[in-house]
């Protein structure tokens, strides 16, 4: 699944990172990498979501939402 | 599988160009490198003070602060590149951080880089260390925000993590002056005995490849690159100048046995995961945690400020309070100010003048030019004070990246990410401000589009025409007319931003959002002040030559007379040299339907200032200013004359083009100086030029067509 339509609250474990290069980089770069444990702590206006990773926090839009492909985490 | 080292010791000297020990430290240069974020550009101010220079990179277009250190060996030159995530280059800023690292042949490379590293989010910032650690630069850590780690129960084992990555390693609080001594004496060990750091290990799998890569490496190119640094970036597919293409494609074919066929596709991302592993490990071996990870309070604070229901109110109040502070707080200190330099200033500069017998065009030329045009530049340095104390309190706060997550998807319908919204909305207080709140955004491109914007949003000044003009012609209508203005303004700034965007900035692709989110401080008052200081005098620097210039040139204008009607500074506006070139520029106005010298003389002097619109137009008529722009007295009868018979019987149509000319074109020269320093001398000129067409032509066909209809 995408992290699109997870509910504020869930831990998700990072599957895999789409999109094309560049944007895939930025998110690399920010810490989004396979096997890495987030969890959405809030959701903004039109789908937005803030991402709890490790100790940082992102704020991503829908878009970026529906490049990480994502699994529960296993608690 | 076994442990593996962290890092191993590089032996060989760090690279081609470092003297023997004991260089002289006069003349060295020191980089300070570092995420985005993490207190780089404090460090830096507080270690340079006032000894710094901003300025574009000689060649390229990233602006990079530049600065002296004192040590007691000697001044240091401190060069504040560009934070950045890592050294892939996805932008100029990171390519010109990168390249100065990793090309030996590039000017001014620095001898040791100082890499600023946030002690409360170590992961992201070992990343970018371990890529520093490949380029072989002597490297000390200098870790940040200890504080902040420390509230949240982190602490780092610094002896242990200086010992794995085989550099020096100093905690620092530059907002209280902690740890600047101990960060002083690390970078002048580091001068004095160049090392290259230890090799972050990136196990098995890429470490041999890396070493089969290594062996692959043209001798030219090992003199120019780090071999380390230079086999990654074969690897991960870059391509690296003054390597030859098939190198590259030999370098991935190494890969190959070792590597399943989505992971050759995408080494990038292999080579950055294991660099993410090694962080973890470092973090595993030197941090300590105590008790449980927890909501913060920055959290908590973050699901009502970026909620749904909550956020953008508390977002609208925020930029309410800008715009009010920008506006109403600073009228009374710029008016104070003003009152200042056109009274006791004036008068003592009079008597002073008088004093000395100097000749009657010297004291009017000092009184009513210079005096005048530095009394308006300085009315704007409160307003501009507010404006750089109100951004710094936002950006070090936190609450830009939030307030920029909650707006972006409504102005990347223009093309901008949201952060361009504070500028927008503090532009319909003044433009000025507005300008140099540009600043917050990252990217140059953002940058130029939305500087060419603000001047089309109305400022308070323009407020005062349209209140005067619309009071005349429109009566109890008067208010939804300025209303109507307002609307227009947002629909231009809308329009010109799509037609910019799919023209001069059409290469400007959608960039998805990802925004990392700063926990929340307390702004100190020692780093406001001191980045407010920095920027007003950069202000002044650049406006204050274009603002006094124009002023006297204004002021000569209106002084020489024209066909022998009085002598120099006696001669009544009509007959000036300033009366005959609005003459001269009246006819342009003609299709517009008020092609007359006064309007035009308006005009020229709104060029100036739109504040001194109205009392041109009291002076054109030769008549006091209106006290109450409400009732504009006598003025109304003339002005609704002179537009009867401009507009040949519309005068209606041709008052609402010339108040659309007054709401488009160049709001005042002030604005031309800040265009300058935010968007360069070019830019400003397209800009102006642009107003000027976009102005006329939409009063023209405001005029054509109303007259038509009215």
């Amino acid at each position: 699944m995408t992290l699109r339509g997870c509910a504020v609250g869930s831990r998700l474990e990072i599957c895999q990172v789409t999109g094309d290069r560049r944007h895939r980089r930025r998110l690399i770069e920010l810490g989004f990498v396979r096997g890495a444990v987030l969890s959405v702590i809030g959701r903004g206006t039109m789908g937005g979501l803030v991402l709890a990773l490790g100790d940082s926090r992102v704020a991503v839009d829908a878009f970026t939402a529906g490049t990480l492909l994502v699994r529960l985490a296993d608690a | 599988m076994p442990d593996r080292p962290l890092t191993r010791l590089v032996l060989e000297k760090p690279c081609c160009d470092a003297d023997a020990p004991g260089r002289d430290v006069g003349h060295a240069r020191v980089a300070l490198v570092g995420n985005p974020n993490v207190g780089k550009s404090t460090l830096f101010n507080v270690l340079t003070g006032a000894r710094q220079r901003v300025g574009n990179w000689p060649g390229k277009t990233v602006s990079v602060a530049r600065g002296a250190w004192r040590t007691p060996d000697g001044e240091v030159t401190l060069i504040d590149l560009p934070g950045t995530y890592s050294l892939l280059p996805g932008s100029p800023d990171e390519a010109l951080t990168r390249d100065l690292l990793v090309d030996r042949g590039m000017d001014g490379r620095p001898d040791v880089v100082v890499i600023t590293v946030d002690c409360a989010n170590l992961a992201r910032n070992l990343y970018l260390l371990a890529q520093i650690m490949e380029t072989r630069v002597p490297v000390v850590v200098a870790l940040t925000m200890v504080d902040i780690a420390e509230s949240r129960g982190i602490r780092v084992d610094v002896d242990r993590f200086a010992e794995i990555i085989g550099a020096p390693v100093v905690p620092v609080v530059p907002r209280q002056g902690r740890g600047l001594d101990a960060l002083r004496t690390a970078v002048q060990g580091a001068l004095a005995v160049p090392g290259p750091p230890s090799e972050a290990d990136l196990g098995e799998e890429v470490e041999s490849v890396l070493a089969e890569v290594i062996a692959l490496l043209p001798g030219d190119a090992l003199l120019r690159y780090p071999e380390r640094w230079l086999a990654t970036a074969l690897l991960t597919g870059e391509t690296v100048p003054g390597v030859p293409e098939d190198v590259g494609e030999r370098a991935r074919a190494a890969g190959a046995c070792l590597f399943t066929d989505d992971e050759l596709d995408d080494l990038e991302t292999v080579v950055a995961e294991r660099r993410y592993a090694w962080a973890h490990r470092l973090i595993a071996e030197t941090v300590r945690r105590r008790g449980d990870v927890r909501a913060t309070l920055s959290d908590r604070a973050d699901r009502v400020l970026t909620s749904r229901w909550a956020g953008l109110p508390i977002f609208l109040l925020v930029m309410w309070g800008v715009f009010t502070l920008t506006t109403k707080a600073a009228a009374p200190l710029q008016t104070g100010l003003q009152d200042l330099v056109d009274g006791p200033v004036t008068r003592a500069a009079a008597h002073g003048l008088h004093g000395v017998g100097a000749p009657e065009w010297l004291s009017g030329l000092v009184l009513n030019g210079l005096i005048g045009g530095v009394g308006q530049l300085l009315s704007f340095v409160p307003l501009m004070a507010i404006m750089f104390v109100l951004l710094s309190v936002l950006e070090d706060s936190g609450y830009l990246a939030r307030a920029a997550f909650l707006v972006d998807r409504l102005m990347r319908l223009i093309g901008l990410p949201g952060r361009a919204f504070l500028p927008l909305i503090v532009g319909f207080g003044c433009n000025v401000p507005a300008l140099a709140g540009t600043r917050i955004l990252a990217d140059r491109r953002h940058r130029l589009l939305t500087g060419l914007l603000i001047p089309f949003v109305s400022c308070s000044a323009r407020l005062t025409v349209y209140v005067l003009v619309a009071g005349v012609f429109f009566g109890s209508r008067a208010g939804t007319v300025v209303f109507a203005m307002y609307v227009l303004s947002i629909v231009l700034v809308v329009t010109m931003g799509l037609l910019l965007r799919g023209t001069l900035f059409r290469g400007m692709s959608y960039e998805p959002l990802v925004l990392d989110l700063p926990p929340y401080r307390a702004p100190t008052i020692r780093v406001i002040g001191a980045q407010t200081w920095q920027k007003l005098q950069a202000f002044l620097r650049t406006a204050s030559g274009i603002i006094v210039a124009t002023v006297t040139v204004v002021w000569l204008f209106a002084s020489i007379p024209m066909g022998g009607h009085g002598g120099f500074g006696r001669t009544p506006i009509e007959h000036s040299l300033f009366g005959g070139a609005s003459r001269a520029v009246a006819p342009v106005f003609g299709p517009a339907g008020f092609g007359d010298w006064r309007p035009s003389a308006t005009l020229v002097t709104g060029f100036v200032a739109k504040e001194a619109v109205v009392s041109t137009v009291a002076q054109t008529y030769s008549m006091s200013e209106p006290s109450d722009d409400h009732r504009a007295g006598r003025l109304g009868p003339a002005l609704r004359q002179t537009f009867d018979r401009t507009s040949h019987g519309h005068p209606i149509p041709a008052v609402l083009a010339f108040m659309v000319f007054l709401l488009a074109y160049t709001p005042c020269m002030t604005t031309v100086a800040a265009q300058r320093a935010e968007l360069g001398g070019r830019m400003t000129l397209f800009g102006i030029g642009l107003q000027l067409a976009v102005a006329w032509l939409l009063a023209v066909a405001i005029f054509q067509i109303g007259s038509l209809l009215l």
